[in-house]
């Protein structure tokens, strides 16, 4: 399968983050074309895109819009949701960085249908040359017309306002985003009322992923069948793919929904020093790993499904022979258990104890009776915290107990460090170190 | 010897144990050694730590163990001026009434800082209800050396939680890491 | 959740629970419906005046159609719904089983010390819906312990389980946000900001609705276990808002007191006035009778003592002066009433022991006394509009300040001071100077005219309408033309049961006027006297009371626990008891009367009697006796035998007689006094208005022994406008002189009208009566610094 760059078409181009440079490969164009249809329009041309949220659950972007009471009234709220902050995803920021434009024309088309007049960018804090580019955008956007009232004259008012965010996780999860926002702490909220309904400041707001409303300009630019050529049914369109870690040429490849591990692992150059992928995850830490045997699945919403894990953000991660996957799983829940907001008793304690477990193991001395307490310590988080968090911290484990048994038992005397040289997972190790 | 008379046989008896070991302890006059276990239940004694402080932190659950009723305590808030016991309580009243105590233990098993243990003291008897009943002066252990009298300060630089566990090892002496 | 007052039919929906199929309410939560058919789901953030947050997960229940289980506490019951607790679903019980282990792993094993242990509903819980052994091996987090969230409320950090009640109390419930969820994670923890501790009035409820022993309170921390204590259902004697309590006592001293349930008067709460503020009844008190020989009190008999008080009074006869304050029972404050009128035959008596006028007594006599339940706390909730007046909830009404807010009612308080308390029920302020408050009323906006003519407005006026010329005269004609309901909210426990028992001049039981004959008729036939006997006239009350008896106007006083400081001229109420030939003083504690005294006779407190105390609504608020053993006597068992001794027994002087006398006369049905007409008054002189009212918490005699209390009341200070603090020059320290005397106060900047200094009335540091001889609304000088 073919590279299709879309968001990523012009990346080289050394001034596209500029409102002249985006222009001069057509930006704006849509926007232009959207102001003149009718708002509920663009919500059926979501709807019948087929797009999925590229944030992780892969909920219909056209399905969620609708869920906003339209004529009711009240102020609508866009967020976009550029929290990046799963580990192994980097998407959202490069896309931010180098074609922020793309993300404000989007912002803009998307509050028209859903007939917003005040949109939130919440971008991860860390990352401020991110937060700068974004913002540099919205102050062009905004000395252009494309931002204010009465945008191009069609009678809208729309303004977009950049916020960073503090350095929580949990923050990328949307309602604990949406009490960020507001200026509480972030933790998420009780579900229902659902966003759709009463989400920012108890208003319908609509919370996308940065790379599902960088999708926006070009399906109502190119089209409807333009869009739908890429993909499968049940995932149409194409994605940033981000694969990290042991390969020869990490990066960042856009290509259709569908596309196959090792497909991309061509692209990205195989795996260093000509090594094996032992294991590797589709999209973030939050889904259960795979292995080298599942190489040939099409990267899609359903065929992910199908194998027991999750397409999550689309950023595979590739770990090679010299990777202990006890270290790895250790270092996931480790994080888990350092961003757990402490809301639900299941995540805040759960994660506390897994890691403890995890630790000893990693350490040489857990007890075999701790493989199957682990399991089940993971099945009294997953399903039975507050949010997503919980579940995502519950995965790791159960998927690698599965594929890697043996390395685990090694770990009830061996410490992983005696059994995998630390040095030699290095990235920068190298293919010279081998 | 089927004959034999009786008495004669009983007196055989009586002769015969002249010459076996005597085992009957000749109490008080011989009383350089105390006829009981070490594992005796006998009087309580109020423990203190390495430096002199109280052990009895005043939480009652030995007044709540006892199964006769025998044990009283009261207890009151230790302040920086005024320190008995490490950490917030002290046991400001501690009585055990003798003439209840059943000498069963459960109060030793009950108390959370070894406070309270039982020695091997059994002469309790007195001539009135009264002296039955034991005050905290009387039941709490002797100084030892090294020991000061509380209230007083805690060692410097130490924690509660390293009384509790045990590294405090006199006034000024504490063993391993300390808490800060 | 609230009740259900109206008589409209609740829609209800239909639900299966554990195979039981039951009709509940539309939008009740799966966790009472279970409790209806008796299935209790283990919980610890539910609470059911707090809104769900379904944090602590521990009441995991299977809904059929739902992929994983639902929080009981935030799953409203949908039409048709099939639910399994754990009493039916493997699913729910091995969720809820599991989150009892995860929530332990980091608990201590304090319980043999833990306060909690024995009541704690982790405990509980982990029996009920634990597993029995826990699989952890693991190191558990620690804290350091205890940290104070304020002087008062002690936090184990380690102990919480992070369930949110006790934040989610301060902000929802009290509005004091002053505590916080920090850190994340197994770290998470709740505290404060550094310089900010917890000083909320209600602080004690999040002691209270902890499930785990977390936060304890100073004053009952290691103090007892449950186990050990006895408890008895109480009524708080503190203030007029009636709160159900519970006195919890152990070895004969009252060991700590709880709010306890009261749907229609304070639901769960309480204050921490209420909840902390006992240590009085055990400390300090006069042990036995006293007697003056040779200008010295000493201990005498009660045979002796009574028979001395008997002569002293007999002689005096209907030239006495009865001051009964504001602290007794119904019961009590009935036996000075009758005993002023029957035994004695004099009407001058007053329980108002602050800020009078006789324009108020005619307000009390006329729309007050004996008047039948009107306005409730259900009422408050329900109304579209509130006006106060006079009247400052937070401080002198706690549970009316919680009603209020939790009914985000349209609250107008007129006044000069938009208040803390204000603020926190999203309140406006009608500016009025501070004893001007009358011609406000007169002067009224046009739009919260209207708002008081909608149906079911309310206004509330608070005691301080005393101390405001015109102003019972204009809450009066206001809700007459308005239409709005009237209620009187005075602060002390027992002014209202006073009022009704007859204990004012003018006044018999039951809101009877003195000078209607067939009023006389009823009361004297219930006491067995002659109508004759009654007085005839109206006697002294008030100021006039007071002044009479310093001149000699009265030969003898009758005072039960009434501190001269509580009154607006302290001097006059001592020279008053200093000119009188014969003084007898029933108290329990020494006060400046009772030094004076020549008699005194020491009476039951509140856990040594039954009683009644009436709320404000006039609702009664029944007692029973806490020690039943003591052997302190109440008031009117005093008085009782101070009237055999005179040779006069009118009836009955126990409980329970009382009772049935009062029961008997039942309510005034004839005809009552007009309501008074008194026109507004200019203010006169020039300077700062004084603004003042007792705090909540204070200098109160009843808060004494109490220091942790005592730490978490406001800081005491002189409260200004931003205009007039930079007209002073912004000083730190100001000091206030009145015509008697001058204080000096930290100075403070609020939302105050300009030329109105606020000072508290009688905090440690300062008493406006004692310190300045100044009364509400009296210009006072305002100078920078001072010797601070």
């Amino acid at each position: 399968m073919t590279l299709t760059p879309v968001i990523t078409e012009h990346w080289d181009a050394p001034d596209l983050y500029t409102i002249e440079g985006y222009r001069r490969f057509g930006g704006y164009r849509a926007l232009e074309s959207a102001l003149k249809q009718d708002p509920d329009a663009i919500i059926t041309t979501i709807k019948d895109s087929g797009l999925r949220g590229r944030g992780g659950a892969g909920f219909p972007t056209g399905l969620k819009w609708s869920f906003v009471p339209q004529n009711d009234g009240k102020q609508h709220y866009l967020v976009v949701n550029a929290d990046e902050s799963e580990p192994g995803a980097c998407k959202d920021i490069p896309i931010m960085m180098a074609n922020p434009h793309a993300l404000v024309e989007g912002v803009i088309i998307s509050s028209f249908a859903i007939r917003a007049n005040h949109a939130f960018i919440y971008i991860r804090g860390e990352v401020p040359n991110a937060l700068r580019k974004v913002a540099n955008a919205v102050a062009e956007a905004r000395r252009a017309g494309y931002l204010g009232t009465n945008v191009l004259g069609s009678g809208f008012d729309i303004d977009i306002v950049v916020h960073a965010g503090a350095g929580a996780y949990i923050c990328g999860e949307e309602t604990a985003l949406l009490d960020s926002l507001e200026g509480f702490r972030g933790q998420p909220r009780l579900k229902p009322p659902f966003p759709a309904v009463a989400g920012l400041y108890a208003s319908p707001t609509v919370i996308n992923n940065v790379e599902t409303i960088c999708n926006i300009p070009y399906i109502i630019d190119r089209g409807l069948d333009w869009f739908r050529q890429f993909g499968t049914e049940k995932s149409p369109g194409f994605k940033v793919w981000a694969v990290s870690g042991h390969v020869n040429n990490p990066g960042i490849f856009e290509a259709p929904l569908g596309i196959t591990m090792r497909q991309l692992l061509e692209y990205a150059g195989g795996v260093r020093g000509g090594g094996n992928v032992k294991f590797w995850l589709p999209g973030g830490s939050s889904v259960p790993l795979l292995t080298a045997e599942h190489l040939d699945l099409p990267l899609t919403y359903e065929e992910m499904a199908a194998a027991g894990t999750m397409l999550g953000t689309g950023t595979p991660m590739i770990f090679d022979d010299t990777v202990s996957v006890v270290k790895a799983v250790t270092r996931w829940l480790e994080f888990y258990k350092h961003e757990s907001c402490g809301k639900c008793t299941p995540c805040r304690e759960g994660t506390y104890w897994i890691t403890g477990m995890l630790e000893t193991f990693e350490h040489g001395h857990g007890r075999e009776s701790d493989l199957e307490l682990l399991v089940s310590a993971c099945n009294q988080i997953a399903g039975r915290s507050f949010c997503a968090l919980g579940d995502a911290a519950a995965t790791p484990y159960p998927a690698a107990l599965k594929y890697f048994r043996d390395e685990f038992v090694a770990a009830t005397h061996t410490p992983v460090d005696d059994t995998f040289d630390p040095v030699a997972s290095y990235i920068h190790a190298g293919a010279a170190a081998r | 010897m089927a004959e034999l008379p009786q008495a004669v046989r009983g007196f055989w008896v009586t002769f015969a144990t002249m010459f076996k070991k005597v085992v009957t302890e000749q109490y008080p006059e011989d009383s350089h050694k105390y006829p009981t276990q070490p594992r005796f239940h006998g009087r309580h004694q109020l423990n203190r730590w390495a430096d002199g402080l109280e052990k009895c932190v005043g939480c009652e659950l030995c007044a709540w163990a006892c199964p006769a009723d025998a044990i009283l305590v009261e207890g009151a808030s230790n302040t920086d001026e005024e320190r008995f016991s490490p950490g917030e309580r002290y046991g400001r009243v501690y009585q055990i009434n003798y003439a209840r105590c059943i000498f069963c233990g459960l109060c030793i098993e009950a108390c959370p800082t070894r406070a309270l243990t039982m020695t091997n003291a059994f002469e309790l008897a007195e001539d009135n209800r009264a002296s039955l009943i034991y005050e905290k002066q009387d039941l709490l252990a002797p100084l030892l050396a090294g020991m000061q009298l509380p209230p007083h300060d805690m060692v410097p630089g130490t924690t509660e939680q390293d009384y509790y566990a045990n590294r405090v090892k006199g006034p000024a002496a504490v063993e391993g890491e300390v808490q800060s | 959740m609230t009740e259900n007052t109206t008589t409209e039919i609740v829609p209800t929906v239909s639900v299966t629970i554990d195979g039981v199929a039951l009709q509940v309410p539309k939008g009740t939560l799966a966790i009472r419906a279970a409790e209806m058919i008796g299935v209790e789901i283990p919980r610890f953030c539910d609470h059911p005046l707090l809104e769900p947050v379904a944090a602590c997960r521990a009441c995991l229940i299977e809904v059929e159609g739902m992929p994983k289980p639902q929080p009981a506490c935030a799953q409203v019951v949908g039409e048709g719904m099939t639910i399994r607790t754990q009493q039916s679903s493997e699913v729910a019980k091995d969720a809820q089983e599991g989150v009892m282990e995860f929530l332990l792993i980091n608990h201590p094993l304090d319980c043999p010390v833990c306060d909690k242990g024995g009541e704690c509903p982790l405990q509980n819980q982990a029996m009920s819906a634990g597993r029995g052994e826990s699989r952890f091996e693991g190191e558990k987090r620690t804290f350091d312990k205890p940290i104070n969230v304020s002087a008062q409320i002690l936090l184990d950090r380690e102990r919480c389980v992070s369930c949110a009640r006790c934040t989610r109390f301060a902000d929802q419930i009290a509005g004091d946000p002053m505590i916080e969820l920090l850190e994340r994670g197994a770290q998470q923890q709740v505290g404060t900001a550094s310089d900010e501790p917890f000083d909320s009035y209600f602080s004690g409820n999040t002691v209270q609705i902890c499930p785990v022993g977390a936060l304890t309170s100073a004053a009952y921390r290691f103090r007892s276990r449950p186990f050990d204590l006895v408890s008895v259902p109480t009524t708080c004697e503190h203030c007029a808002s009636g709160c159900s309590l519970r006195t919890d006592y152990r070895r004969g001293v009252v060991t700590r007191r709880l709010a306890w349930d009261s749907p229609e008067v304070n639901e769960e709460w309480n204050c921490d006035k209420g909840r902390f503020a006992f240590a009085y009844l055990a400390e300090g008190r006069i042990t036995t009778p006293l007697v003056r020989e040779d200008g010295e009190l000493r201990p005498a008999s009660w045979p002796e003592a009574i028979d001395v008080a008997a002569r002293g009074l007999a002689a005096a006869g209907s030239r006495t002066g009865v001051l009964t304050g504001g602290r007794l029972t119904q019961e009590d404050a009935y036996g000075y009433a009758k005993f002023a009128r029957a035994v004695l035959g004099t009407d001058s008596i007053d329980f108002r022991a602050r800020a009078t006028s006789p324009e108020e007594t005619q307000f009390l006599r006329a729309a007050v006394a004996g008047a039948p339940i009107g306005v409730t706390y259900t009422a408050l909730e329900q109304a579209p509009f509130v006006l106060l007046v006079g009247f400052e909830p937070e401080d002198e009404s706690p549970i009316v300040f919680l009603r209020l807010r939790k009914a985000r009612t349209r609250v107008v308080s007129v006044g000069a001071v938009a208040t803390r308390g204000l603020d926190k029920m999203g309140g406006e302020l009608l500016a009025a100077l501070p004893g001007q408050e009358a011609a406000a009323l007169r002067d009224l906006p046009a739009d919260i005219r209207a708002a008081l003519e909608q149906p079911g407005a309310v206004i509330l006026a608070g005691e301080r309408i005393a101390a405001s010329a015109g102003a019972p005269s204009a809450v009066s004609t206001l809700a007459a033309s308005t239409g709005a309901a009237l209620a009187w909210v005075p602060r002390r426990a027992g002014e209202r049961g006073a009022l009704d028992a007859g204990a004012l001049a003018g006044l018999l039981p039951g809101g009877r006027p003195l000078i209607d004959a067939q009023a006389r008729a009823q009361v004297a036939a219930i006491w067995g006297i002659d109508t004759a006997a009654l007085p005839g006239l109206p006697g002294l009350s008030g100021d006039d009371l007071l002044t009479s008896a310093s001149r000699v106007g009265l030969s003898a006083l009758l005072v039960a626990g009434v501190d001269p400081v509580d009154l607006p001229d302290p001097a006059l109420a001592l020279r008053a008891v200093d000119t009188a030939a014969f003084v007898v003083a029933l108290d329990h504690h020494h006060s400046a009367v009772t030094e004076r005294a020549d008699v005194v006779l020491p009476v039951a407190l509140v856990t040594e009697k039954s009683g009644t105390f009436l709320d404000w609504e006039g609702r009664p608020r029944p007692f029973g006796q806490v020690f039943k053993d003591a052997l302190t006597m109440s008031d009117a068992t005093v008085l009782g035998m101070i009237a055999s001794a005179i040779g006069t027994s009118a009836g009955a002087w126990d409980v329970n007689g009382i009772r049935r006398e009062l029961t008997a006369l039942g309510p005034w049905q004839g005809a009552r006094a007009v309501v008074p007409g008194v026109q507004p008054q200019a203010a006169a002189g020039a300077g700062f208005r004084l603004a003042s009212w007792r705090e909540l918490l204070d200098a109160g005699v009843l808060q004494e022994g109490e220091p942790f209390l005592a730490a978490t009341a406001r800081p005491s200070a002189a409260i200004v406008s931003a205009a007039a603090a930079a007209r002073l020059g912004s000083p730190a320290t100001v000091t206030v002189t009145g015509p008697a005397g001058s204080v000096t106060l930290p100075l403070e900047v609020g939302a105050v009208l300009d030329d109105v200094v606020f000072v508290p009335m009688h905090s440690s540091e300062c008493s406006i009566y004692r310190d300045l001889g100044a009364r509400i609304g009296t210009a006072v000088d305002v100078t920078a610094g001072g010797a601070a």
